[in-house]
């Protein structure tokens, strides 16, 4: 099965706002696991609230032109229902159940928490850039 | 009518997602094989009831049946049950503890016993300090000076706990030796794994030539049982485990680690599916079993044995398969009660074990390696042996098992018609060792 498997990482204020880094990743999965990685995009925002509007754009952005049906966790997308998430998307979509599944969702949990962190320490000016957590604009 | 066992069942119906008839039917089923008579069931749709779970109506009405327990669906809360208790004089309880009632009652083995009361007391410590705070509120009554009473308990149980732990550590180690001498005595590994009464038992009496129980009733296997059998010329030990159940809640993954282990520790799992359950709770209780899978860490490849096909014509059985097969890897349609399917089931067995590969091995014509000579036809499986200057063997078996039992020995392990290596015989040994 094609999956592009999301996470989000960053859904927590920092100053008065969230610096958030998705992470998608499209997959070939079985139901006992990855199969094959066919790519990877993670995609950093910084967003003055992390109701439901904001976490489905970004979402949107971070799925767009990668193909499969789309997995995250239940906690991502405020326990939404399925069809809900689905009519909102305007794409198949679906909470992981099998291990393959839940395997990719965790892939994706790991590349978007090593994300958020590299944007950090270029926030930090850690890597010779100084745009600065207070900075405004996105990251 | 036994007055002691009789019990009311009391669900909530969430007012968006409604409540499957299968749950209720699924409380129904644990209550009974918990020994209770079900004299009534109540069903009210709502939100959650802070205080009482369910309206006060709806319990005073559960409570008018006079039953000895009010057995609630949904989990209850310390402070629900504080309140329940006080306001209906009645001893309520929720799946979960309905769960580990029947494990208490059904545990038999030292281990079995010990997990179950670590999942107990996991379970009541919360509610002994949340109890004891609530009452604490008031007057104090039953403390003997300074709250000293409540502390003493609140440690008891922790310290209970600590011991267990520690008793069970001792198990899972035990057990982690035995499942490492297997392996070195060229066994393979394979677990039962599946829902709760999904015919593993079944399934493994019919394996293995065996007859342990078996019925038609919830976790009627807690600890677990190990036998030998063979699929082809492969021969595996085979695990009847404990069942899993939906929302399996992580203090009883904990408390049944040592369990739980000999399913991480395979190096195949066959999950066990009711075929015959229906439709939309089939794909539910397969989830529940990956989310189950996942929790204890279990990477071992998985078969799908959808058994319990002699109860459902082959269309529904093919209708049924394709609703979960992107859950259910490796289908294979058994019938563990009528025997149909079991060898098409050992073949798939057998291919999907760790492959066997072929060695050349020699030996010096001496004592010691007739020794081990002898080693090696308990671990592998000599397809050839030639006498002369050498003993030169032709073997099939997994390479780091006969690198095990060559060990020290320095006798490299080589592919056959492959040369003897130009780097030293312990050299040789050593890497054969890492694999």
């Amino acid at each position: 099965m094609d999956v592009v498997a999301v996470d989000i990482s960053g859904r927590h204020v920092e100053g008065d706002r969230y610096i958030m880094v998705s992470a998608s990743v499209e997959a070939k999965i079985s139901p006992e696991g990855i199969e094959g990685i066919r790519g990877m995009r993670l995609v950093p925002t910084v967003a003055e609230s992390v109701d439901v509007e904001v976490v489905i754009g970004l979402f949107e952005d971070s799925v767009r032109g990668l193909s499969g049906v789309v997995l995250a966790e239940r906690g991502d997308l405020y326990n939404l229902e399925r069809w809900r998430v689905e009519s909102i998307l305007g794409r198949e979509f679906k909470y992981p159940e099998s291990r393959g599944e839940r395997m990719a969702v965790e892939l994706a949990h790991h590349a978007s928490f090593a994300g958020r962190r590299l944007v950090l320490r270029l926030m930090d000016g850690e890597l010779g850039f100084s745009a600065g957590r207070d900075a405004a604009g996105g990251a | 009518m036994n007055r002691e066992k009789t019990a009311v069942l009391l669900f909530r119906e969430d007012p968006k997602e409604g409540l499957p008839p299968e749950d209720m039917a699924e409380l129904r089923g644990l209550a009974e094989a918990a020994g209770y008579t079900v004299i009534a069931e109540v069903s009210q749709r709502r939100g959650r009831d802070r205080r009482f779970q369910l309206g006060r109506g709806k319990i005073a009405q559960a409570a008018s049946y006079e039953p000895e327990k009010l057995i609630f669906n949904d989990p209850l809360s310390p402070g629900q049950i504080f309140n329940i208790n006080k306001e209906f004089l009645l001893q309520p309880m929720d799946r979960f503890n309905l769960i580990l009632e029947i494990f208490a009652s059904r545990a038999s083995t030292r281990e079995a016993i010990l997990q179950v009361e670590l999942a107990r007391l996991s379970y009541e410590a919360p509610f002994v300090k949340t109890m004891e705070s609530l009452k604490k509120l008031s007057e104090r009554p039953g403390y003997h000076g300074s709250g000293r009473y409540d502390v003493s308990m609140y440690r008891d149980i922790t310290g209970r706990m600590a011991k267990i732990r520690a008793e069970l550590q001792g198990v899972e180690e035990t057990g982690e030796r035995r499942r490492k001498r297997r392996r070195e005595m060229g066994f393979d590994l394979v677990a039962l794994a599946g829902y709760t009464n999904a015919g593993k038992s079944t399934l493994f009496n019919r394996l293995a030539c065996e007859a342990v129980a078996a019925r038609d009733q919830p976790f009627t296997t807690l600890s677990p049982t190990t036998r030998a059998v063979a699929a082809g010329d492969r021969r595996f030990l085979l695990t009847d485990t404990v069942g899993f159940i939906d929302d399996l809640p992580l203090f009883l993954i904990k408390a049944f680690r040592s369990t739980l282990a000999e399913i991480v520790e395979a190096d195949l799992v066959l999950l066990v599916v009711d075929l015959s359950d229906p439709p939309e709770l089939l794909r539910e209780r397969v989830a529940s079993c990956h989310e189950a899978l996942w929790d204890c860490g279990c990477y071992a490849p998985i078969i799908s044995v959808l058994n319990k096909v002699d109860r459902i014509d082959p269309e529904v059985a093919l209708e049924r398969s394709d609703l979960i097969r992107d859950l259910a890897p490796n289908p294979v349609f058994i019938s563990a009660r009528e025997g149909h399917g079991i060898d098409v089931l050992l073949d798939m067995i057998a291919e999907k074990l760790p492959p066997l590969e072929e060695f050349v091995l020699r030996l010096p014509p001496s004592e010691e390696g007739l020794k081990q000579l002898s080693r090696l036809y308990e671990v592998a499986d000599p397809k050839e042996v030639r006498y002369g200057e050498e003993i030169e063997v032709l073997l099939r078996g997994r390479r780091e098992i006969v690198a095990k039992a060559l060990k020290g020995a320095g006798t490299p392990l080589m592919k056959p018609g492959a040369s003897p290596p130009e780097e030293g015989w312990r050299e040789a040994d050593e890497r054969a060792m890492r694999g």
